[in-house]
C-alpha cells in the first residue's frame, strides 16, 4: 500500500553534482617516504565537487590521512598534482594555500597559551584584518558553533572540555571563510554521545555553508553518515569505490567494499532513507472541532480499531477507540491515549523504527515541522523498504554472478 | 658566633661585601645574558636540525667537565686577567643547562598544536615565535633559572684571575688561614653568595608569574 520512490536525494545530489563544478582535484597524487618500498599514497585520482562532503574512508595504514595532508601539503607530495578552483596549486606558497583552507585535526591542536578567542582569530590575524572585523567575527563563529561568545571568548582552552574544545577547531577553521575544509577524523577522540551531537550540528552548518569539505575517518558509519560521497580507500589510497553512501551500501563494487561496509549494511540504508521519500498510509481522522455523532459514524463505517483526534490546527492529540467515542461523560480530548512516536518527513527511516518500537504501538505518525498531521507510516512500510533495498541487492549478486560463475553469492 | 656579628658590624668589612655583591651580580647576569642569547640560538639550531643535534649538545656538555680553575687559567693567556676571561668561562659554563631545556621546550610542544599552526598558514618563523618559543617557555625559564644559580656559585673563582666579585672575601680568608679574621672573610663571602642565589631565585619566581601565559601554567 506504500512504496519507496527510487528517487534517492543524495543520489540525486550526486548526479547534479557530475555535471556541476569541480572545487579539488587530485591529479596521480603520489607520496612516497624516503626509505619506504611501497608508495603510501599511488597515484590518487579523485574529483570533490563544489559544496560537498567527500569522506575518505579505510582501514589504518590506507593512506586516507596521508592524502589528505597532501592537500594542504602538511605532507608534499611526491609527484602529482592538485588542482583547486581550477588552479594548480601543487608548487604555490603552500602558506597562501593553507590560508584558503580550513584544517581541523582530531586532536585538536588548540594554542594553549592564548585565548579562545585568539586562538579563533589566527587566520583574519595572518591575513590583515583589522580588529573591529577580526573580533565581530570570533564572536558570530563562537554564536554558530554554540558557544556563548561573552562566557568563552576570554577562556583558555584547558578550561574547556574535549566537545568545547572542538567546537572552537572547527570555529577556527572556519575563521576565515575558507572555501574548502579539510577535516582528519575531527570527532574520533569525543565521547559517542557529545560526537553524534557534534556530527548533526556540523551537518545543519554545512547545510547552510556549503563547503567544499575532504574528511577522513576510519568509521564506515560516520562516513555513511557526513558524506554526499565516500572514497573507500585500499592500501596506497587506491580508490575502491567512489560513491554516495547510498550505492556504496546497496552495490558494494567489489568484497573489499562489501567486507569493509560490514554486514549492517541494510541497518545502515535505513539511515539513509528519509521519511518523506516513503509514501505515508491515511489513518481514520476524525477533528476534534467535528460532532461526535459524526464521528463515531464515519468511525462505525470503517474497519478502523482506532480514530487520530487532530486539533483545530491539524496536530495529533489522541487515538480514539469505540468504546471512547460512545461514552458522553468526557470530551474527546480527553479520553483513549495520549498520540506519541511523531516523526518529521527529514527524519530517517532508522529514526522512524525506533519511534515505532518506543511508542509500542507498531506506528508513527508522520507530522510537519509546524506537528501538523500528514499520514501514517507503519511497520509494514519499513519492511516494505528493506525488501526493496535487498532486491536490489540480490539484483546486484546475481549480476555479478553471471560475470564471475565462481564468486560465492551471499543467500 | 659573637666574632661573625663583630665582623659584619665593621663598616668597613660591610662597604666591601656591598661592593663586592654588586660586583658578584655584574659576574653573573652579563655571563646569563650572553648565554641566554647564544643558547636560544644553539637550542633552536639542535631541535630544527637532526644533524646538528648531538654535536652541539655534546659540545656544551664539553664545557661542563672542564674543571672550573683550569678553564679560567686556560682564559688568562688568550684574554689577560681580571673580568673577561671570567664571563667568557662562566658563559660557558651557563650554556648547557640553557641549549639542554630550550630543545627539550620545543620537543614538548605538542605537535597537534604545531600542526594546526601549519594548517593554518603560518610560516617557519611565525610558528616559532608566536607558538612554539611561548609554549616551550617554562621548560625553558627553568633551565635558565639553574643556570644562573650555577653561575652565582662558579663566578666565586673568578677571583682567582684577578676578576672582581665576592670570591675576592672568600679568597682572602683562603690565603690568611690560620691568621685572625680568616674564618669571618671565608664565611662572609659565603653567606652573602647564598643570599644572592637565594634572591636571584625569587627573582626567576616573580619572572615566571609575569612571562608564562596563564593558558599553560600550572
Amino acid at each position: 500500500m506504500s512504496d519507496v520512490t527510487n528517487a534517492d536525494p543524495l543520489a540525486r545530489i550526486g548526479e547534479e553534482a557530475d555535471l556541476g563544478e569541480t572545487m579539488i582535484e587530485l591529479q596521480e597524487l603520489t607520496k612516497r617516504f624516503p626509505g619506504q618500498e611501497t608508495p603510501a599514497v599511488d597515484r590518487l585520482s579523485l574529483k570533490i565537487p563544489k559544496g560537498e562532503i567527500v569522506v575518505f574512508v579505510g582501514p589504518s595504514g590506507c593512506g586516507k590521512t596521508t592524502s589528505l595532508k597532501m592537500i594542504n601539503r602538511i605532507i608534499e607530495p611526491s609527484s602529482g598534482h592538485i588542482i583547486m578552483d581550477g588552479e594548480d596549486v601543487t608548487t604555490i606558497d603552500p602558506n597562501h594555500l593553507r590560508r584558503r583552507i580550513g584544517y581541523v585535526i582530531q586532536q585538536i591542536g588548540l594554542f594553549p597559551h592564548i585565548r579562545i578567542g585568539d586562538n579563533i582569530a589566527t587566520v583574519p590575524q595572518l591575513l590583515g584584518w583589522d580588529k573591529e572585523r577580526t573580533a565581530k567575527r570570533v564572536d558570530e563563529l563562537l554564536e554558530v558553533v554554540g558557544l556563548p561568545p561573552d562566557e568563552y571568548r576570554d577562556r583558555f582552552p584547558k578550561e574547556l572540555s574535549g566537545g568545547q574544545r572542538q567546537r572552537v577547531g572547527v570555529a577556527r577553521a572556519l575563521a576565515a571563510d575558507p572555501p574548502v575544509l579539510l577535516m582528519d577524523e575531527p570527532f574520533g577522540a569525543i565521547d559517542p554521545i557529545t560526537r553524534t551531537r557534534l556530527q548533526n550540528e556540523f551537518l545543519r552548518l554545512q547545510s547552510e555553508l556549503q563547503k567544499t569539505i575532504a574528511f577522513v575517518t576510519h568509521d564506515i558509519d560516520e562516513a555513511v553518515k557526513m558524506g554526499d560521497r565516500i572514497a573507500i580507500l585500499q592500501e596506497g589510497s587506491r580508490v575502491a569505490q567512489f560513491a554516495t553512501p547510498e550505492e556504496i551500501l546497496t552495490n558494494p563494487a567489489n568484497d573489499f567494499v562489501a567486507d569493509f561496509v560490514g554486514t549492517g549494511a541494510t541497518l545502515k540504508r535505513l539511515k539513509l532513507t528519509r521519511v518523506r521519500e516513503v509514501q505515508p498510509s491515511e489513518a481514520l481522522i476524525g477533528r476534534v472541532d467535528e460532532d461526535r455523532e459524526t464521528l463515531r459514524r464515519r468511525f462505525d463505517e470503517s474497519e478502523w480499531t482506532a480514530m487520530l483526534l487532530l486539533d483545530a490546527d491539524g496536530r495529533p492529540l489522541r487515538w480514539l477507540r469505540g468504546t471512547d467515542l460512545r461514552q458522553t461523560s468526557r470530551p474527546l480530548d480527553q479520553v483513549g491515549n495520549r498520540t506519541r512516536a511523531m516523526v518529521e518527513p527529514q527524519a530517517t527511516l532508522s529514526d522512524a523504527l525506533e519511534e515505532m518500537l518506543l511508542g509500542a504501538a507498531g506506528v508513527a505518525i508522520v507530522v510537519d515541522s509546524r506537528g501538523a498531521y500528514k499520514g501514517l507510516l507503519d511497520i509494514d512500510d519499513i519492511i516494505t523498504s528493506i525488501q526493496t533495498m535487498k532486491d536490489a541487492q540480490a539484483e546486484f549478486y546475481r549480476a555479478a554472478k553471471l560475470a564471475d560463475p565462481e564468486a560465492e553469492v551471499p543467500a | 658566633m659573637a666574632f661573625f656579628t663583630e665582623y659584619l658590624a665593621d663598616p668597613r668589612t660591610r662597604e666591601a661585601l656591598l661592593q663586592q655583591t654588586i660586583e658578584h651580580i655584574y659576574l653573573t647576569a652579563v655571563p646569563i645574558l650572553l648565554a641566554v642569547v647564544i643558547g636560544l640560538f644553539l637550542g633552536i639550531l639542535a631541535h630544527r636540525s637532526p644533524r646538528l643535534r648531538s654535536p652541539i649538545l655534546s659540545l656544551v656538555s664539553t664545557f661542563l667537565t672542564i674543571p672550573s680553575l683550569a678553564l679560567f687559567a686556560l682564559l688568562i693567556p688568550i684574554v689577560g686577567i681580571g673580568a673577561t676571561p671570567a664571563i667568557i668561562a662562566l658563559t660557558l659554563y651557563a650554556l648547557l643547562p640553557i641549549v639542554r631545556n630550550t630543545v627539550s621546550g620545543l620537543f614538548s610542544v605538542d605537535n597537534a598544536v604545531v600542526e594546526s599552526a601549519k594548517g593554518m598558514g603560518m610560516s617557519a618563523t611565525m610558528r616559532l615565535w608566536k607558538i612554539e618559543l611561548p609554549n616551550a617557555w617554562p621548560v625553558m625559564l627553568a633551565g635558565i633559572r639553574v643556570a644562573t644559580l650555577l653561575t652565582v656559585g662558579i663566578a666565586a673563582i673568578a677571583a682567582l684571575v684577578g676578576g672582581p666579585g665576592l670570591g675576592q672575601e672568600i679568597f682572602t680568608g683562603i690565603r690568611r688561614i690560620p691568621a685572625t679574621g680568616s674564618l669571618e672573610s671565608l664565611l662572609g663571602g659565603t653567606l652573602f653568595i647564598v643570599i644572592l642565589a637565594v634572591l636571584f631565585d625569587l627573582l626567576y619566581l616573580a619572572l615566571g608569574r609575569l612571562t608564562i601565559p596563564r593558558g599553560i601554567r600550572e
